[in-house]
C-alpha cells in the first residue's frame, strides 16, 4: 500500500465500504504515514461535523400527527 | 375514503418510523419547511398507493427516500435542466490550505465552524450531489442503499460523493477565511 493507493480508497474506508482485508491494509498504512493519517482524521472529522449539523431537524410533532391521521 | 385495513395501517406505521429521515432530506432539498412538509406528505400518500411494489424485507427507508426525491425532481426540477454537475477539482481545499499553513492538527479548525455554516455549505451543493451527502453522511446509508434510493450505479454515488466533499471543503474554506478563522492565502482558492 502506497500513498496514492491509500488516497484512492480513503472515501470508502471512511464510509466503511471496504472489505476487512482492504480496511486492514489502509489501517496499517495510516499507522505508518502521518500525512495520510492527518488527511483521514480531517475527513472523518468533517463527516461527523456534517452529520451533526444536518441531522438535528426532526419532523415537527404536529406534522407527524397529521400524517398519521391521514395515513392510518 | 381511505383504506383503514390492518395491513395498510401496519405499513403506514412502519413507514412513519422513517419520517425524520424523509423530512430532513426534503428540508435540505427544498430549503423550505412548508415545501418539505408538502413533499413528504405527497411521498407518503404515493408510497401507500404503491405499497404493493415494496418488497418486504428490503430497505424501506431507501424505498421511501426514492419516492420522495423522485417527486422533488418532478415537481421542482422539471427535466433537471438547471442542475449542474461538479467537476473533480482534484483537491480538498480546506485541508490542503491548513496543511500548507502548518496548522496542526488541521481538524481543530473544524471545531470553530458553526453548524449553521455547515448546513449552508451543504445546501449550496447542486441537488444531485447534495442528496448523496444527505444519504451517506447524514443518514448513514451504505453506497448500495444510496444507489438504490437514487436509481444510479454505486460508482456514480462514489464519484458524486467525492466531488461533493471537495466542494464542501471549498465552501467551508471560503467561510473560514471570510470569518477570520483562517488566514486567506494571497492567492484565493481556485474557482471552477
Amino acid at each position: 500500500m502506497n500513498c496514492p493507493d491509500c488516497q484512492d480508497k480513503l472515501d470508502r474506508y471512511l464510509d466503511r465500504e471496504l472489505t476487512n482485508t482492504e480496511a486492514l491494509e489502509i489501517q496499517l498504512h495510516l499507522e505508518g504515514c502521518p500525512d495520510c493519517n492527518d488527511q483521514y482524521e480531517f475527513q472523518a472529522h468533517l463527516k461527523r461535523l456534517v452529520k451533526h449539523s444536518c441531522d438535528c431537524d426532526a419532523a415537527p410533532p404536529a406534522f407527524r400527527e397529521k400524517l398519521r391521521q391521514i395515513l392510518t | 375514503m381511505a383504506d383503514t385495513s390492518p395491513a395498510r395501517t401496519a405499513f403506514a406505521e412502519e413507514a412513519l418510523t422513517h419520517l425524520d429521515t424523509l423530512y430532513r432530506g426534503a428540508l435540505r432539498l427544498t430549503r423550505d419547511p412548508d415545501l418539505a412538509q408538502d413533499l413528504v406528505q405527497e411521498a407518503y400518500l404515493r408510497a401507500l398507493r404503491y405499497q404493493h411494489s415494496y418488497q418486504a424485507g428490503t430497505n424501506m427507508k431507501a424505498w421511501l427516500f426514492a419516492i420522495m426525491r423522485n417527486l422533488f425532481w418532478d415537481r421542482f426540477k422539471g427535466a433537471r435542466k438547471d442542475d449542474v454537475s461538479l467537476d473533480d477539482v482534484g483537491d480538498f481545499v480546506l485541508y490542503e490550505k491548513l496543511r500548507d499553513d502548518g496548522a496542526k492538527p488541521e481538524a481543530d479548525v473544524l471545531d470553530r465552524i458553526a453548524a449553521s455554516e455547515v448546513v449552508t455549505a451543504v445546501e449550496k451543493l447542486p441537488p444531485l450531489h447534495r442528496e448523496v451527502v444527505l444519504l451517506v453522511d447524514v443518514e448513514g446509508f451504505s453506497y448500495k442503499d444510496a444507489a438504490q434510493a437514487l436509481g444510479v450505479p454505486i460508482g456514480t454515488v462514489m464519484s458524486r460523493l467525492h466531488r461533493a466533499r471537495q466542494q464542501l471543503q471549498r465552501s467551508l474554506y471560503d467561510y473560514a477565511v471570510e470569518s477570520g478563522i483562517v488566514r486567506g492565502s494571497a492567492q484565493s482558492a481556485p474557482q471552477q
